[in-house]
């Protein structure tokens, strides 16, 4: 047989390299806005479009999808044609699949300033946009399997497996998380409610830092890591358990995000079991990556790209350390809703992906431009204010987290909470704050310097679009003798693989999330808990429009030093028509869920109007526009339908008379506001979220009185 | 520590179990499979991100 020549397509893989760097800065620059706007609120330029709620989605989705998923593509296809010994399947799908991401990308830089979000976090997205995700989905998982069928290496290597387990998790995790009844062209409801909703959330949340954030990554790692050094990975077999044992693992572990919440204990439980048992396979991984290097750590002293992927796999190590601690309930009943987690995912965010990603682009792009770097010295500035940059970001952020979190739990010796004012504690961090956008803002620079290093280098060189390779042809499959083992004959089976990986991750989402959507008890209902009214359902909209949620949390667990700070422990049954849940998961300001008549109407206006009015030192945005704004009651008959189809009890035909008690319900706010001298039109947007916010956890202290 | 997760899991204990079994077998399984992988298609499966038929890499301790 002789060898066959064939091309490999490198302009795709610079094309996501380029859109990885240009949306890098671009996310980490808005990081860096809504970092400072926490301690100047100012920064938003008192715009409704760049309030800290509505651009911090904006953040993490460029980060994470923009940035990260675009790095992906760009180590996906470099590494997949090069693995299989074959170019991608089809260009065209490649263009496709490139553009179609970067319009979802702008998209979501569009719609998310304006206010349209789901609320769930990395999932803001609304839904034309998620078909939109599922399509241009679809087109790489074509692409990328029509590369494996076309093949002329018959073994599957582990990173394609890491890469199948991306592709078919993900468009479970995607699908399931999206189930939206649409209202309107950018407007849906979850289908799940309350406590069901969080744990579908979460089990997304968890599983996109699993197969969007690790997976892809390990598997990048187990391709670029032996490139780098020029030798193998350390050790396959370990690849081969760590695989399997990972994506097993940590689709199970979604629920320690839900600690102390009125998720049923048993799926705490187990949430907290199997975050525990992560800590083998994530550092099974880890090792495997840095024993690699054994005998190379010569290199290490000078080569940047391997002490970028040694810095970057040493803060995946403490991060999966990390994680597992923070699962633990102790330790998540002091963490959860503070810094401290803020300071985690960004040793992950910025010290694992991050710095992989950096690695490869300054491997990546001198080869495929047949150049050397153009500057070794600003790649190793780069190294150097990175490191720096995620020290100064996450040292600051782990010591504000103590802190607040020990002044939110701290009583006096007759038992009364020291703080009883939740703005003393955030007033308390703001030095660290500072020192944490400081931190942001070297990382930044060190991003800004290597483009600039990368667009040199490319500019010296020239892309080598099409790289010439050569290898033998596969033989026809009746010839292939039988296999000695079950595994090594699943390495040569693409789709037998991805079933099987699919099983895997099946195997605990049902465990998991089938109890809590089908068994009814496992949701205790109030009878005291009765549905929104017209106008509260309009305010709670406007709340997610908002994005208050990214600040204030609306669950109280059952501490005494939350229990004595905001009322009574939240209950399952107090959620039930809540499509979707508000938890939120950072409670930058205090919980809002017993906010409900413990102010007047005219303190909720002066303090939306201008927060500092009523807080001195408050570091919340001003919301004048909800002053200026009308309340747009067009759609409460469309969403008094869209409820009752999920199961809210509203009676047939009320979305006739629903408009009529909405306005009832704003006069009255309007006359009470009027006798506090605020004159206000009950057509406005503030009169619907301070009904909506007088509402929160009413029903409860209902329940109470009655009971009496 | 222990003792919340014993008091959590009484009215759902076959419910864990179950999952146990499911997580033990698992592992057996990939263990079983991981014995039966021979030396040669190992260190062939290790070596492959370094033939990526462009320029073959110098030969090496594991080859």
């Amino acid at each position: 047989m002789q060898p066959e020549k064939f091309y490999y397509d490198n302009k795709i893989v610079r094309n996501f390299g380029i859109a990885t760097v240009i949306w890098g800065i671009i996310g980490m620059t808005v990081g860096l806005i809504i970092a400072i706007q926490l301690y100047a609120p100012g920064m938003n330029m008192n715009n409704q479009y760049t309030t800290y709620g509505r651009i911090r989605p904006l953040h993490t989705n460029a980060v994470i999808f923009a940035f990260v998923g675009n790095a992906i593509f760009m180590g996906v296809y470099y590494s997949l044609q090069r693995l299989l010994k074959a170019r991608m399947y089809s260009d065209w799908l490649s263009k496709i699949h490139f553009w179609g991401w970067q319009l979802i990308i702008v998209s979501a830089v569009i719609t998310l300033p304006l206010g349209f979000t789901t609320s769930h976090e990395y999932a803001e997205l609304e839904w034309p946009i998620d078909i939109a995700i599922t399509l241009i989905w679809v087109v790489f998982g074509v692409n990328m399997f029509g590369t494996i069928f076309k093949r002329r290496e018959r073994h599957l290597y582990v990173a394609i497996w890491f890469y199948i387990a991306t592709f078919v998790t993900i468009a479970v995790l995607h699908i399931v998380n999206s189930m939206e009844l649409p209202i309107s062209a950018f407007k849906s409801y979850y289908i799940y409610a309350g406590v069901q909703d969080a744990l579908v959330q979460w089990w997304y949340g968890h599983n996109a830092v699993a197969f969007f954030l690790t997976t892809p990554y390990l598997g990048m790692m187990y391709y670029f890591l032996p490139k780098m050094a020029n030798r193998p990975i350390y050790s396959y077999k370990l690849s081969i358990l760590h695989f399997w044992a990972l994506i097993f693992i940590y689709i199970w572990a979604g629920p320690h995000h839900l600690l102390y919440t009125t998720l049923p204990g048993w799926a705490q439980s187990l949430g907290i079991a199997f975050s525990i048992m992560l800590i083998a396979p994530s550092w099974g991984g880890m090792i495997n990556g840095l024993l690699t290097l054994r005998g190379a750590w010569d290199k290490v002293r000078d080569d940047v790209v391997l002490k970028f992927m040694v810095v970057g796999l040493t803060a995946y190590g403490m991060a999966t350390f990390e994680g597992p601690m923070l699962s633990l309930k102790q330790v998540n009943g002091f963490a959860h809703f503070s810094d401290w987690i803020i300071a985690h995912v960004h040793v992950g965010a910025l010290g694992w992906n991050g710095f992989l990603t950096f690695a490869i682009l300054y491997w990546v792009i001198p080869r495929i431009y047949k150049t050397e770097l153009f500057s070794k010295k600003l790649s190793a500035f780069h190294f150097w204010i990175g490191t720096l940059g995620i020290l100064f970001y996450a040292i600051p952020m782990y010591w504000a987290g103590f802190t607040q979190s020990l002044m939110l739990k701290e009583f006096t010796p007759e038992g009364m909470l020291k703080y009883p004012n939740f703005l003393e504690t955030t007033l308390q961090i703001l030095p660290m704050h500072m020192m944490r956008s400081a931190g942001g803002a070297m990382y930044l620079l060190g991003v800004i310097v290597m483009a600039y290093n990368l667009a040199r280098t490319m500019m010296q060189g020239s892309l080598v679009a099409n790289e010439a390779a050569q290898a033998m042809p596969l033989a026809p499959a009746n010839t292939v003798v039988k296999e000695h083992s079950w595994h090594r004959t699943l390495e040569r089976k693409p789709i037998q693989l991805m079933i099987a990986a699919l099983v895997v991750i099946l195997v605990g989402t049902f465990v998991e999330l089938m109890p809590t959507l089908t068994i009814k008890s496992n949701i205790p209902t109030i009878a005291s808990v009765k549905s929104y009214t017209p106008l509260e359902l309009q305010g709670r909209d406007l709340y997610i429009r908002e994005g208050c949620s990214n600040c204030h949390s609306q669950t109280v667990r059952p501490f005494r030093s939350e229990t004595e700070r905001y009322g009574e422990y939240s209950k399952a049954g107090e959620f039930v028509y809540d499509h979707p849940f508000l938890w939120g998961s950072k409670r930058t300001g205090p919980d809002l869920a017993r906010e409900g008549q413990k102010y007047g109407n005219a303190w909720h206006y002066n303090h939306l109007m201008d927060p500092r009015l009523m807080s001195p030192g408050s570091i919340m945005p001003n919301y004048d526009w909800l002053i200026s704004q009308k309340l747009d009651t067009t759609t409460t008959r469309s969403k008094i339908n869209a409820m009752r189809t999920l199961g809210v009890p509203y009676a047939l035909g009320y979305e006739d008379k629903a408009n009529a008690d909405l306005d009832k319900q704003a006069k009255g706010i309007s006359d009470n506001l009027a006798t506090d001298h605020i004159k206000v039109k009950s057509n406005k947007e503030i009169i619907a979220i301070i009904a909506y916010l007088q509402r929160l956890g009413v029903d409860i202290k209902a329940n109470k009185t009655n009971n009496k | 520590m222990f003792k919340q997760f014993t008091e959590n899991i009484t009215a759902n204990q076959g419910y864990l179990l179950f999952s146990l079994g499911i997580f033990f077998v698992f592992f057996v399984v990939v263990t079983i499979m991981l014995i039966r992988l021979r030396k040669e298609h190992v260190a062939h499966m290790s070596d492959m991100p370094l033939h990526d038929g462009i320029n073959e890499p110098k030969k090496h301790g594991r080859l």
